[in-house]
Order: structure tokens, then sequence, then C-alpha cells
């Protein structure tokens, strides 16, 4: 079994449903995601148009943050999933460095690097993760890539032109897949970021690990 | 903000979004990385002085050791200062993964230590200098891959394509010459004869000019492989925020001590050998903060 994500921009309307159902379910500190979807307005007035990206840890099949941590903090799970055990990290964030989504913060409260888990908790109990169920239109589509049945394998069947992943020139084979993205969704280099235009409009820098 | 790839015709404008993490990796790295420099350099730069003049330098073998023992544990401090959980350094040793850079850098390091006290005790308390300078070809063996390593664990940052493996394995080894025949220059004082000095001078001057060399090849030609690393050298061109850092990193560790070292030469000043050590040393560390800074500014998402 190897779980995968897709997430099909062309449904997803920016809601942020997943990004908050992410933070209750795993009681991710202030300041810090798991998951959270980026808004980029493309165009001039009046052809303009606005896209809506969620982000998250990609489980990379090769992924650089498991093979750069000292400890095996960061590990493979059976079905895939890159797992974090926050009990051994250490917070050299060798990982924050490693990971060229962004994906991983050092968590404030506890010092320690953290991520998305698939919500690996609610996977064991057979449940979908917190963020799939709070999506309002099925935008994320989850499930077992190597099953061809799957919803997940399905979709990626019917879209296979459309099928994308983020930097795949870095070798890492995300199993995190977008369909309906664009440059300007995925790649962070094809877009300006003002400052003053994020969720904290004064804030241009967060602290790392809550230090300033 | 790097801005190239922006085409005018999306005029993609990033509107709502998280702020960007601040530096992950800070100014402690950069003195991690200059204190093992020093710490390693000095060993290979007593290594080939002991080759060439072992007459001269039978008085700086104690002193150099404990040169390198002090700027190891700075390293090691300010190794140990940067982990979020400090007390949790244990793992490496209890639960060690060998595909980490971290993990193979930290054990060889441990090793490096174990053998500058054995040399320490051979030098300082057995008095026994043959003993001493058989083990110190292991020593310098060992000195290889802990001045390397740090240039695998650069390079196992996935997400940061201004670290290329080769390049920064090349640079570790010249900063770790620069850095160790600069102080060796500045601890040989008098116990020196002029052949000695000039012996230094050629490899601080070389290993300066080599480094000056591979930074300017990848400040022309690295935005020509990949866009990541066009963006991330916006920061030190033209008017982006570590620009002036960058040069005066670059003159004060590699031009000026090489302008200084052919001055010395030419007008036999002892002095003016000293101050190029000194801008070594200090530029030195200007350049490693500007290059392990600048990567960490770009957006990854």
């Amino acid at each position: 079994m190897q779980l995968g994500f897709l997430v099909d921009l062309h449904l997803c309307m920016g809601c942020k449903g997943c990004e908050i159902a992410c933070k209750v379910e795993n009681e991710v500190p202030l300041s810090t995601w798991r998951l959270r979807v980026k808004y980029v307005d493309v165009g001039t007035f009046p052809e303009t148009k606005r896209t809506f990206t969620p982000l998250r840890c990609n489980h990379c099949e090769n992924a650089p943050c498991e093979r750069i941590c000292p400890v095996s903090a960061l590990h493979y799970l059976d079905n895939g999933i890159v797992n974090i055990d926050k009990d051994r990290c250490i917070g050299c964030a060798g990982c924050v460095m490693a990971c060229p989504y962004g994906a991983i913060y050092i968590d404030p409260q506890t010092q320690t690097a953290d991520k998305c888990t698939y919500c690996a908790h609610r996977v064991a109990s057979s449940m979908m993760p917190a963020c799939v169920v709070a999506c309002p239109v099925q935008a994320n589509i989850f499930g077992d890539l190597d099953d061809a049945t799957s919803n997940i394998s399905k979709y990626i069947m019917k879209n296979q032109g459309g099928v994308q992943v983020r930097k795949p020139e870095k070798g890492t084979n995300p199993h995190h897949f977008y369909v309906g993205g664009g440059n300007v969704s995925l790649n962070p280099l094809a877009s300006h970021r003002p400052d003053g235009h994020s969720l904290f409009n004064k804030i241009t820098t967060l602290p790392v690990g809550g230090h300033h | 903000m790097a801005a190239h790839e922006i085409l005018a015709a999306t005029n993609a404008v990033v509107t709502l979004d998280v702020a960007i993490p601040g530096t992950v990796w800070p100014w402690l790295v950069t003195v991690n990385m200059w204190a093992k420099s020093i710490g390693t350099g000095v060993i290979f730069m007593l290594f080939l002085l002991l080759k060439r003049y072992p007459d001269q330098v039978g008085q700086l073998r104690f002193p150099t050791i404990v040169v390198s023992i002090i700027f190891i544990h700075i390293f090691l401090l300010f190794t140990l200062a940067d982990l979020h959980q400090p007390l949790r350094m244990w793992h490496i040793f209890f639960y060690p993964s060998g595909s980490s850079a971290i993990t193979i850098g930290a054990w060889m390091a441990t090793a490096f230590v174990g053998l500058l006290f054995l040399l320490a005790y051979l030098s300082f308390i057995k008095k026994d200098n043959a003993q001493f300078d058989k083990t110190l070809t292991w020593v310098v063996a060992l000195a290889v891959p802990v001045t390397l390593y740090t240039a695998g664990l650069m390079s196992q940052c996935t997400a940061r394509e201004l670290w290329q493996m080769p390049t920064e394995s090349a640079q570790m080894i010249f900063a770790a010459l620069l850095a160790g025949s600069a102080f060796m220059i500045l601890l040989g004082g008098n116990k020196l004869n002029d052949d000695a000095k000039k012996s230094l001078s050629n490899v601080l001057a070389l290993s300066a000019f080599m480094s000056f060399l591979l930074y300017m090849a990848e400040y022309f030609f690295g935005p020509m492989k990949a866009e990541e690393i066009a963006a991330v050298l916006e920061y030190i061109k033209g008017d982006g925020p570590y620009t002036v850092m960058f040069w005066l990193g670059q003159w004060m560790a590699y031009l000026l001590p090489i302008l200084f070292i052919v001055l010395s030469r030419t007008n036999k000043s002892e002095s003016i050998l000293r101050l190029a050590a000194i801008f070594a040393l200090v530029g030195l560390w200007l350049v490693k903060h500007v290059w392990l800074t600048i990567p960490q500014l770009l957006p990854m998402s």
C-alpha cells in the first residue's frame, strides 16, 4: 500500500476549510501550518483570475527529509506515509533545510520538527485525513496508489495528461499530485511575493521555532 | 525578491499566504563551519610543516593541538547551541541514521576529538615526538572527511540548489587550508623561519585564489544552470540585501590577503603577512555566512 493525495485545483475554491480542520485535528500551534492554501492572483484588471493551491507535505518516495534526519525521527510507515517521531527529534532543522516544498516547520511548543502526516493516526483507524473530510467540494482525493480501483488511481488514470507534482526536477517522487495546476500555482518563483500581501500583513518572516 | 521568472503576461502575485520562515540555520551554523575550518586546517598545516621543516616546528606540536582542540570544541558547542533540543544530542549516538551526513559527521568529529586528546597526551605528558608524528598521519587522514562532511550535509539539503556537492567539498577543503595557514602564520610567529612562513603564505594565497575562483564561477555561471540558483544569487547582485557583505567577504578573505602576501614579500614585512592572515580569518566568516544565508531567503512554496 502506498497512500497518496491528489488535489483537483479545478474544484478548490479556497475556503481554507482543510486548513482549519488540520489545525484543529492536529493541534497545530499558532504561526505554524501543516497545510495551507496559497492564493495567487493572475492577470491584469479586468482580465484577472485567482488560483488556490493547498500545500502540504508531499510524502515523497525519495524523501530528502528522511535521508537527512540524523536520528530517524522522520521515517516511512509501511503505507508510504513519511511520519515523524517528535520524541526522538533533536531539532537540528536539517529536514526543514532539505524539504524543497517548505512543508516542515519547528513546532514552537515542542521545539521539534513537525509536518503533515496525512493524519496517520486517523488512517490507522480507517478514517480519512481531517482535510479530506472537511473539503466541501471533494477537491482532496486520498487513497492507495497501488490499488488500481481506488479513487485516486482512477482520478490519475482519467486525467493522465494533466496530473502534475511540485518540483519534479528534484527527483523526490512526491506522493502528492495536482490536477489543473499551472506554473503560477506550483512554482514559487513564477509569482511576485510583495511584502504585506500575506496572511499577516505586517509580518514578512515567521520566527523559527518561536525564536525571534 | 527574485522575480526573473515572472512573466509580464501573467502578472502573477501571491495575495494570500503565510509569511516566509525566517533563517533556519542562523549565524551559529556559520561559526560552526568557520571554527571547524580552523580546527582541522591547523592540523593540515602542522603535518605540512613537520614534513618540510621538522627542525623548525618541534615546539609547535603542542600549541597547534591545543588550538585545534579549542576550535573543534567551539564547532561542537555551536552545533549543540543550534539544536532546538540540545539535551537530546545523545540520540545521534543511540538512534543513528547512517544515511545522514549529520550522523556520520558527529561520529567522525567525536573520533577526531579523541585523537586530538591522544596527540596532546603524546606531546605534553609522554613527550614522545616519534609516536606523535606517527599518530598525526592518522589524524590528518580523519581530518579530511571531518572537513568535508558539512559539504555532504549541505548537498543533502535538496531544497537549496546553490549548495552542490563537488563545489562545496572543494570550498570546505580550501577554507580549511586558508584558515589553517592563516592561523599558523599567527601562531608560528618568530618560531618559524622565512622558508616555513613562505610555505604557509603560499598555501594561504593559493587557497584564497582557488576559493575566489569557485565563488566567481558560481556567481557568473550558476544562473545558467538552474532558475533557483539564479533567484538566490539575486540576493548578492545589484542592490540585493547581501551584496555588500558578499563582496566585503570576497575582498577580506581572498583578494586582500593575496595582495598583502605579495606586499609582505616585496617589503619583507612580517606585519603585513600577519595582516593578511587576520583578514583571511575574518573574511572567511563573512563569506561563509552569506553563502549559508542566501538560499534560505527563497520562498519554497
